[in-house]
């Protein structure tokens, strides 16, 4: 017990700022990364690259014999909807806007399932022509959502 | 020793341990986004496969119809389209497992060659249609049956357009009707009391908005007969190739009829070979955007019987049970909409990794 008094009555005062400085070095490193590590989340951008491709699907297999331009041509958006409504999965939200070559909205009601307020939406635009014999072109914009 | 050597070697460990237990603690901070590093990866590359097996037609391209070939490369593509997601009804039927022809998930496994993915395959209608019997009413010389009918996805009702048969020994009758807005609808079947066995409700119904979207079920019920037996009791229906092969469980069956329907078509099968246990029937290519049912009325001894199957053989599920799997791997699913013969269908592929068959 006396020879640890003495060892300790041996430090200089440079040794101890050399330990508080290295104690505060890696406080302040160590404090930088578990600050930084939740501003660097990014989007979960693997949903939403799952979402582009179903969307995607949906709007090429509707409109694969032409149903998606003759739905759009008719006005028929209810049907439009109900195919919506069937070729997406379960828990989808979507809200769909489709524009003439003018830019103007071609579609009269709502083709949506679902108020989309406050989810991460990704959009899909898609060119749907006619098959009718003046062939029209429309774009469509899809908006899909998963649930918050 | 000197006390400035002490105070150096003090520092040192001090720095040291600070040091280590930093690398500790960071190391446990970033655990999570490095996993979801890997897993995203991951997910992007069963993704890749999911599209791969859907999208290809697998080596031979018509393995399908072969039914003693194993696939060297597994792919459900349909070798004559040129449409992307169309795929094969003979290689969406194999992976059936009613089908006697089918493949195993250890032959898809080492088929698809991807040694460290395991994966399941999952094919059902678009929507669902349910139906069941719900009164009966006796007359003198008929008997009138009443079935409700419900049309739904998610909960959600649908508007369809319904095409019923009825089937009983050699005795067909049809009836056409919709949903309401409710999906609910009610269709009452009237079967003379001349006749008795067991009879057979074919719904098939067809999506308003489109009408490749078809559903089908399928309700047994007696007719002044005992209660019928389960499907698959006297016969195994095994579609493949448009031939209907059909294996017998019991040497004394006589077949009464044999017959295809669809939405909209309704034929007689023609016999292609017969023997004592097994009898084959040509299937017709019928353009109609419908599943096939299959139906055999027949006799064994005096009791009369129906089966039926349909092909392409959906619903079907075959691979990894994931919800069973308590490895903890990360598994995605991927939903496609697919083609098959004109009839739009929803497949559901599961992928994770590490388990094999």
């Amino acid at each position: 017990m006396g020879r640890i008094g003495i060892t300790l009555k041996m430090f200089d005062n440079g040794g101890q700022i050399r330990i508080i400085e290295a104690f505060l070095a890696i406080s302040v490193m160590f404090s930088a990364l578990v600050l930084t590590a939740p501003m660097s989340s990014t989007p979960d951008l693997e949903k939403q690259g799952t979402l582009k491709k179903i969307g995607t699907q949906v709007l090429i297999k509707l409109d694969n014999n032409g149903t998606l331009g003759k739905l759009i041509e008719g006005g028929n958006w209810t049907a439009l909807k109900q195919s919506m409504d069937l070729f997406l999965p379960a828990g989808v939200f979507y809200n769909m806007t489709i524009y003439d070559e003018n830019m103007q909205r071609v579609n009269t009601q709502e083709v949506s399932n679902s108020n989309q307020e406050g989810s991460e939406a990704v959009v899909i635009q898609y060119l749907c022509a006619t098959q009718s014999s003046d062939t029209h072109f429309y774009t469509i914009k899809l908006q899909l959502a998963w649930p918050k | 020793m000197p006390a400035s050597s002490i105070d150096t070697f003090l520092a040192c460990s001090i720095m040291i341990v600070l040091v280590l237990s930093a690398i500790v603690s960071t190391s446990n901070t970033l655990r999570p986004s490095m996993d979801e590093l890997l897993h995203r990866n991951d997910a992007e590359r069963f993704q890749q496969l999911a599209q791969h097996l859907l999208l290809y037609k697998g080596a031979p391209t018509n393995w399908g119809s072969l039914c003693d070939v194993v696939p060297d490369s597994l792919g459900l593509a349909d070798s004559a389209s040129s449409q992307p997601y169309q795929l094969d009804i003979d290689k969406v039927s194999r992976l059936n497992s009613y089908n006697i022809y089918s493949l195993s998930y250890s032959q898809l496994w080492q088929s698809f060659s991807v040694s460290d993915a395991s994966f399941r395959v999952e094919i059902k209608t678009l929507f669902n249609l349910s139906t069941s019997l719900i009164s009966t009413t006796s007359g003198v010389n008929e008997t009138t049956y009443q079935f409700e009918v419900y049309a739904e996805k998610s909960g959600t009702p649908v508007l369809a357009y319904l095409h019923s048969y009825v089937v009983v020994r050699d005795y067909v009758n049809n009836f056409a009707s919709s949903t309401s807005s409710n999906g609910h609808s009610s269709i009452l079947v009237t079967i003379p009391n001349s006749l008795n066995g067991t009879a057979i409700l074919l719904t098939f119904a067809k999506a308003e908005s489109n009408s490749q979207i078809v559903a089908y079920d399928v309700c047994t019920f007696r007719h002044n007969s005992s209660e019928p037996s389960p499907n698959r009791t006297f016969t195994r229906l095994n579609p493949l190739n448009y031939v209907l092969n059909v294996t017998f469980t019991y040497p004394s069956e006589e077949v009464l009829k044999t017959q295809v329907f669809t939405y909209n078509y309704n034929f007689s099968l023609i016999e292609k070979n017969r023997s004592a246990q097994t009898a084959e029937y040509y299937i017709p290519q019928l353009l109609d955007a419908s599943p096939m049912l299959l139906v055999i009325t027949g006799l064994n001894q005096s009791s009369s019987f129906v089966e039926w199957s349909s092909y392409p053989q959906v619903p079907l599920e075959i691979g990894t049970d994931f919800d069973e799997s308590t490895n903890g791997a990360k598994t995605v699913s991927f939903s496609y909409i697919v083609t098959i013969n004109l009839a739009l269908y929803e497949i559901v592929t599961k992928w994770g990794g590490l388990a094999s068959p």
